[in-house]
């Protein structure tokens, strides 16, 4: 069910045009003093319209700077990036990108649905109360619309910048370990549930994780990244059908899986 | 007598002020030409309140309307600083500077500049409100989370939304600051202005009572002051609390 | 060019900027009369004769203004203490520390002048003055007011006793909080010291403010205006640099 393709051209092995497009990306970051840290160095990656992409490797390989650049909030050093054919700024500015950060950023005077509605009136649109309360009921957070955020978990915080991202039903959604603060039982059910509304859409997806599990039951492809400087050092492609069950991980192939992309990490994380 | 013991745990400062106020002019030996025992001035307003009423109400309004415009014009000066950083880079620290002139150096010579009246009054108040709100507001709005900015600028906000819906929202604690800080100094201002070039208000009063030699109006009146400034921190200070809470 | 230098660069036009425009100002006579050019104020302070009688006031400021300081940090720490050793009185602490931040010292500068006298008035009214703000420093700086924080409960589950406590979580825990507070009480003492001389003190910046206002002395007016403002900056100055080099060592 799963096979694995070789590191050398992983983007051949995907039909284009991309959605998102990165060619021979690098990334210096400047220290103080005329110090530099190289954070990427030539990386390629592409993803497709409707594909969802999960990106794994050790810490501070530059997975997070690699969603960054993508959501036009870095530059690159070298090489170029491109979404839907167009900069990341240009994508931005017509408010066409879906982000949910590590950290939420929701707004602590706002409701929980003044949060998810933000995005409508970032756009200058009037709000679809409909959507909103779509969405808050999506990510299981009924009853709580006029909480504010510092009464809700970390949890569902987090689970209201997930509603956030998804509200203008954007062209490119990015999750930046959306679920990095919750237990493990509770993470396997928001994947389960992310899984669902994700089948539901359809959106071009980058996630970025530290879970190979999570990485496996929810993307097309896994991209596993070396240590710094981060390039991808190998692409895993993901043939369970949709939508997914629960039950797939607990079958053998999953199990293979994982223990492949955890072998390559440990030995990233050693080298 | 449970709830009297619990009154007194909580405002036993007050009660304080009195008895030791009693004490030192009693132990002294204070004749009353010096300074009068507590129990003579309260006399002294009860049986007169309307000589106090007026001038009272003077302060309490020049201060507040003084308050209000300062920190008004304050954060307007600091939303159009903000607007570009090298502006804000050049008069944040000029403001700074200002920010230390001390109320007793501004008043003399905005008064001689400005003429002795009730304007110049009015002027001084203003100007020693501006700084505060001026400068925390800038603070305010610089310190937003970057987090925040990345959101808005990944969801595509323009400067405008983002100022209305983020970066404000979020100097409003740090006005709110401005407020607590700056609502005593507002009275003090007040009182030292009328006492120097006033034509009426708790200063001028004060001033007159001194050299009329009136001592329990003149401490009647320092003590009604006193009561005043106390109140409008107690205010600013609740209004911050809560407010502040509303907005993180 | 580093963020620093450019900081301090426009900084320093800021500054200079504001210095022109007040020049300009007083050069045009926009303001009237009594706002002279700042170059008339700087030669006024260069001409040694009329510097002196500025400087003389300057430093009576200064020894009531420092002398106050020292008078009211002690005052106000012996007070917190105190209140730490009667945890009865802890509940209206809160009450007496906005008592003693509102308290406008007008209204007690003159009454002292009849009791502790003319010479002694500034330096007792600096005293209040930063003696309030330390108070309240030192007392949310030994949370005196009953918040708890998880240290708190650390030493509770450890068993320290009260001693260990003031010394291992209270004392360290308050210094940014007390310094915090000094830098605020620092210029508060130099307010005070004015404040005093304005009622009757002999001599000190207030009195030379006053007395050159009601006199039409404009440019010693800004002179010695100037004189205290710089003594304000001065005083914020060190004392900040002081916390920060404290903040730095502690973090
Ligand atoms: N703004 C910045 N300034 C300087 N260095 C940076 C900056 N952002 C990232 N870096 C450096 O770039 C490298 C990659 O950072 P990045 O945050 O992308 O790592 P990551 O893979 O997301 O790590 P983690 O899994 O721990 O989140 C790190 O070495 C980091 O120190
Ligand atoms: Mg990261």
């Amino acid at each position: 069910m799963a096979q694995t393709t070789p590191s050398p051209a992983p983007t051949l092995t995907v039909a284009p045009p991309a959605a998102v497009a990165l060619s021979g990306v690098g990334k210096t970051f400047e220290l103080s003093r005329g110090r530099a840290v190289s954070a990427l160095e030539d990386l390629d990656l592409h993803v497709a319209e409707g594909e969802f992409v999960a990106i794994v490797g050790p810490s501070g390989c530059g997975k997070s700077t690699v969603l960054r650049m993508v959501a036009g909030l870095e530059r690159p050093s070298t090489g170029t990036v491109v979404v839907e054919g167009r900069s990341p700024r240009e994508l931005a500015r017509s408010h066409r990108l879906g982000v949910a950060f590590q950290e939420h950023a929701l707004l602590p005077w706002s409701s929980i649905r003044g949060n998810v509605a933000l995005p409508f009136h970032l756009a200058g649109r009037p709000v679809d109360a409909a959507r909103v309360d779509e969405l808050v009921r999506l990510v299981g957070l009924e009853g709580f619309e006029s909480a504010r955020p510092r009464q809700l978990s970390g949890g569902m915080r987090q689970r209201a910048a997930i509603a956030r991202a998804l509200v203008l039903r954007p062209d490119v959604l990015l999750l930046d370990e959306p679920f990095g603060a919750l237990d493990a039982v509770t993470r396997r059910r928001m994947n389960r549930e992310l899984a669902r509304i994700w089948s539901e859409e359809r959106i071009t997806t980058v996630l970025v994780t530290h879970d190979v599990e999570e990485a496996l039951f929810l993307a097309d492809r896994v991209v596993v990244m070396t240590g710094r400087p981060g390039r991808v050092r190998h692409v895993h492609r993901v043939d369970f059908p949709r939508p997914r069950e629960a039950a797939i991980t607990r079958s053998p192939e999953f199990h293979e899986a994982v223990d492949l992309l955890t072998g390559l990490l440990d030995a990233e994380g050693t080298a | 007598m449970r709830r009297a013991l619990g009154a007194l745990a909580h405002y036993w400062p007050i009660a304080a002020v009195f008895v030791g106020w009693d004490l030192w002019v009693v132990l002294n030996g204070y004749t009353t030409v010096v300074a009068p025992r507590p129990g003579l001035v309260l006399a002294d307003i009860a049986a007169e309140p309307g000589a106090y009423a007026g001038d009272l109400l003077r302060t309490l309004l020049t201060s507040l309307v003084g308050l209000v415009l300062g920190m008004g014009v304050g954060i307007l000066a600091a939303i159009a600083v903000w607007s570009s950083a090298a502006v804000s880079g050049v008069v944040t620290p000029a403001a700074l500077v200002l920010r230390s002139v001390p109320v007793t150096a501004m008043i003399p010579v905005i008064a001689r500049v400005a003429g002795y009246g009730d304007s110049s009054i009015l002027l001084i108040i203003v100007v020693v409100s501006f700084f505060p709100a001026f400068v925390l507001t800038v603070s305010g709005l610089a310190a937003t989370p970057a987090a925040g900015r990345d959101l808005f600028g990944v969801l595509g906000a323009g400067r405008l939304r983002t100022l209305v819906r983020l970066q404000l929202p979020h100097a409003v604690p740090h006005v709110m600051v401005a407020f607590r800080l700056t609502a005593p100094s507002a009275v003090l201002a007040a009182l030292l202005a009328e006492y120097l070039v006033g034509t009426g208000g708790l200063g001028h009063l004060f001033s007159t009572a001194r050299s009329y030699m009136e001592l329990e109006r003149a401490w009647g009146t320092a003590l009604l002051a006193t009561v005043v400034s106390v109140l409008v921190f107690v205010l600013a200070r609740g209004a911050e609390r809560r407010v502040g809470a509303r907005f993180s | 060019m580093s963020a620093a230098a450019r900081r301090a660069a426009l900084a320093t036009t800021g500054v200079l900027v504001l210095l022109a425009g007040a020049e300009a100002v007083g050069r045009a006579g926009i303001a009237g009369p009594s706002w002279p050019p700042l170059s008339e104020v700087a030669a006024h302070l260069l001409d040694a004769d009329r510097r002196a009688t500025v400087v003389r006031a300057a430093s009576a400021t200064l020894a009531s203004a420092a002398e106050g300081l020292l008078a009211g940090v002690l005052v106000a720490a012996a007070a917190a203490f105190t209140g730490l050793l009667l945890p009865p009185l802890r509940p209206g602490l809160d009450r007496l520390a906005a008592l003693l931040h509102a308290v406008p010292v007008i209204a007690l500068a003159p009454l002292l002048i009849t009791t502790v006298g003319r010479e002694a008035t500034p330096t007792v009214v600096a005293g209040l003055g930063a003696g309030f703000v330390m108070f309240v420093a030192f007392s949310s700086g030994l949370s005196l007011g009953g918040r708890r924080s998880t240290h708190d409960d650390v030493f509770d589950a450890l068993g320290a006793n009260r001693v260990r406590r003031l010394l291992r979580l209270q004392l360290p825990a308050s210094v940014p909080t007390v310094l915090d507070g000094l830098t605020l009480a620092a210029p508060a003492a130099v307010l005070g010291a004015t404040i005093g001389e304005w009622f009757g003190a002999p001599r000190g910046l207030g009195v030379l403010i006053v007395s050159a206002m009601q006199n039409f002395q404009v440019t010693l007016l800004w002179s010695a205006a100037a004189c205290a403002t710089a003594l304000s900056l001065a005083a914020y100055g060190l004392t900040t640099a002081l916390q920060r080099a404290a903040v730095r060592r502690m973090a």
